[in-house]
């Protein structure tokens, strides 16, 4: 009883030591590696933030209206937006590599997937800036000339065009993405179709008393016609 | 040469011709669609030469942009014999008149380019245009648009026309203080579309390589009077009476108008700030002619709509004037909406086109949104002065618009601090101080 119970505790201890000795030194070596790209990225941010005057990279940003999509408060500058990418394109690689340390499967696939999918997200996180702006912009359009017109609902026809954009935008990083992509495309044609139905019910319930007063004008004007070709007789 | 029809591009005008090598004085006259009015300018015209200027050799100059209507065989076929003219001396030279069609950029500053390109290879010592819809020009138009220039060596003559107290309200409420704030001339008429150029200042204009833009084609009259007064040529107005316009454009909408009038004015503002920034107040500008007051046609206005679409402009419109606005600005413009005596005061007024013509500055992007937002702000000061000046006739009015001027000059400071982004320097109230040394002020 007491050799098996000794057996059992002797083996869970090799066990524990081999499994130490196996995952201990890439624990350590991936620990270590991901403090060093730290230090490095808190490094490269302190020094591209003293290095870079973007005063010229500012204006751009702040009169694109770039800076106010990334930052709400719209005072992004430069030296933060280089300074922190940087920062976690560094805390990235870094990661990636403390990952590879452990060299199993799992880590492999994982690189190996964020390796892949690192252009397609860039892409994606482009299409989604760009629609976001789009969306502002044709926004502001709408609003600014829906007030000038009279129009009583201009902030809500606003909204809905840049909901619009931005759903469209959202679509296309999806499908760049990969993404849910039947979903996307599905709820995309739901929300145009509807949106088409609606404009044509208006139209046609709007257009409804014209089109009669242009029928009963055109009835009159035939009756009218007939009369006179028939009167002298 | 009378009669004789030539054709010209922008780049090149035609030759006027062997017979016609030169003048002294030349008369442009751009046109398009003016069948009605082409017959009565072109007399007025005539007439004024040859009462006038009897001694110079005089050219008038047709720039058509493309009349559907009779306009050109019009212009061609008009004669002053059979019209009663009391002439004082008898023209020493015949009066040629030339008609060009332009094939440049649509708008009047290709018109105009093709007018002060001939009167170049002319050398023409003085060259006057006016517009061809006019139904109140006289031929004594022609002597106060060129003498000043051919007898006083002015370089340019602007108008300043007898208006009703609601007529040209961008240029009373918008234009005429804002570049007399900046360039320090009291021009009243910046934008008034009837003008006399000397030789030396239409050299200038076609040294110029923005003909092009969207200033030279669209608002050219306002180009013409901001390099003028900005490179410190000679300018003089002349009082011309009436300025009744046969036709006005039905379609014109507000915040077009306001989008190309005042983003023009930003424009030359960008182009010009080195000079505009080193000045400060305002000198009067020599005015000939004899000032008279006459019954205006009365100009039907809407309060209500214009207080209703400026009350939906603070409800809709306030993310697009938050670019533009300071806190305190914009916070006093929505106070306006509660207010029961509604009334946007001259230093608020001030404020909120200094601070756009920053933001067209700093946001170049989103110039066309701010431009057109302007025309809900533009409506409410225009209510508060029609409610201001309802009972008052056109001496109380100029005297409202004088002290509109002093406000914008006064906040100069402010706008230098916010356009540099430099501390402000102290204001300077030429008004209070006034007040206060109890003497009256005058601007």
């Amino acid at each position: 009883m007491i050799d098996a119970l000794h057996g059992i505790i002797k083996g869970a201890v090799q066990t524990l030591s081999v499994t130490i000795q196996n995952w201990l030194p890439p624990l350590l070596a991936g620990v270590t590696i991901l403090l060093v790209a730290y230090i490095v990225a808190v490094l490269v941010r302190l020094l591209l933030a003293r290095i870079i005057r973007g005063v010229a990279f500012d204006r751009f940003l702040s009169q694109s209206g770039i800076s106010s999509i990334i930052d709400g408060t719209g005072r992004l500058r430069a030296t933060q937006l280089v300074a922190g990418t940087a920062y976690w394109i560094i805390l990235g690689i870094g990661s990636l590599t403390a990952l590879s340390a452990f060299n199993t499967l799992l880590t492999s696939r994982i690189v190996e997937t964020v390796v892949f999918l690192f252009p397609k997200v860039v892409t994606a996180a482009l299409i989604l800036l760009a629609g976001f702006w789009l969306a502002q912009y044709l926004g502001r359009s709408t609003l600014v000339w829906a007030v000038n017109e009279g129009i009583v609902f201009s902030r809500r026809l606003a909204g809905a065009v840049r909901i619009v954009i931005v759903f469209v935008a959202v679509v296309v990083a999806a499908d760049t993405l990969d993404f849910a992509r039947s979903v996307f495309l599905a709820a995309f044609i739901i929300l145009v179709g509807g949106a088409v139905l609606a404009a044509s019910l208006a139209l046609g319930f709007g257009a409804r008393g014209w089109v009669q007063r242009q029928l009963e004008a055109e009835s009159q004007r035939l009756h009218e016609e007939e009369r006179s070709v028939w009167h002298h007789l | 040469m009378s009669g004789d029809v030539s054709s010209a591009s922008d780049a090149s005008p035609p030759e006027p011709g062997a017979a016609l090598d030169c003048a002294d004085i030349v008369v442009g006259v751009p046109t398009y669609n003016n069948a009605r009015t082409i017959a009565h300018v072109v007399r007025a015209i005539h007439t004024g030469l040859c009462k006038y200027f009897p001694q110079f050799s005089a050219v008038i100059v047709n720039s058509d942009g493309g009349s559907t209507d009779d306009t050109r065989d019009i212009l061609m076929s008009s004669r002053v014999g059979g019209v009663p003219i009391l002439m004082l001396s008898t023209p020493m030279f015949p009066v040629h008149r030339l008609s060009l069609p332009y094939h440049g950029i649509p708008g009047k500053g290709s018109a105009f380019r093709l007018i002060f390109q001939m009167a170049e290879k002319l050398r023409a010592s003085a060259c006057i245009v006016i517009d061809a819809d006019l139904r109140s020009v006289t031929p004594e138009w022609v002597d106060l648009l060129l003498r000043p220039i051919i007898y006083a060596g002015y370089d340019l003559v602007t108008p300043h026309y007898h208006r009703h107290k609601y007529d040209g309200t961008i240029t009373s409420s918008i234009v005429y203080p804002l570049t007399r704030a900046l360039y320090g001339r009291r021009v009243r008429q910046p934008i008034g579309g009837d003008f006399g150029v000397s030789g030396r200042l239409i050299s200038r204009y076609l040294q110029r390589g923005d003909w092009d833009d969207n200033v030279a084609r669209y608002d050219v009259d306002l180009w013409m009077t901001t390099i003028a007064v900005a490179e410190g040529y000679r300018v003089c107005q002349s009082f011309l009476g009436e300025n009744i316009h046969a036709t006005r454009d039905p379609g014109a909408d507000l915040s077009t108008m306001l989008q190309q009038v005042v983003g023009s004015v930003f424009s030359l503002m960008q182009e010009y700030e080195n000079v505009w920034l080193a000045r400060s107040g305002s000198e009067s500008v020599d005015l000939f002619g004899f000032r008279r007051d006459a019954a205006l046609d009365q100009i039907p206005i809407n309060l209500p709509r214009m207080l209703q679409a400026f009350q939906r402009g603070c409800a809709e419109l306030g993310e697009v004037w938050e670019m533009a606005l300071t806190d305190d600005t914009l916070r006093k413009v929505r106070r306006l909406v509660a207010d029961s005596h509604f009334h946007m005061n001259d230093d608020l007024w001030a404020r909120v086109i200094y601070d756009f013509a920053c933001a067209y500055k700093e946001r170049p992007l989103e110039r066309g949104h701010l431009l057109r937002s302007l025309a809900p702000l533009y409506l409410g000061r225009l209510a508060s002065f029609m409610i201001e000046t309802q009972d008052l006739y056109s001496a109380g009015v100029d005297e409202k618009i004088e002290q509109l001027c002093v406000t914008f000059e006064d906040l100069k400071p402010y706008l230098i601090s916010r356009w540099t982004g430099r501390k402000p320097a102290e204001p300077q109230n030429r008004t209070k101080m006034g007040q206060e040394l109890g003497v009256e002020v005058k601007s």
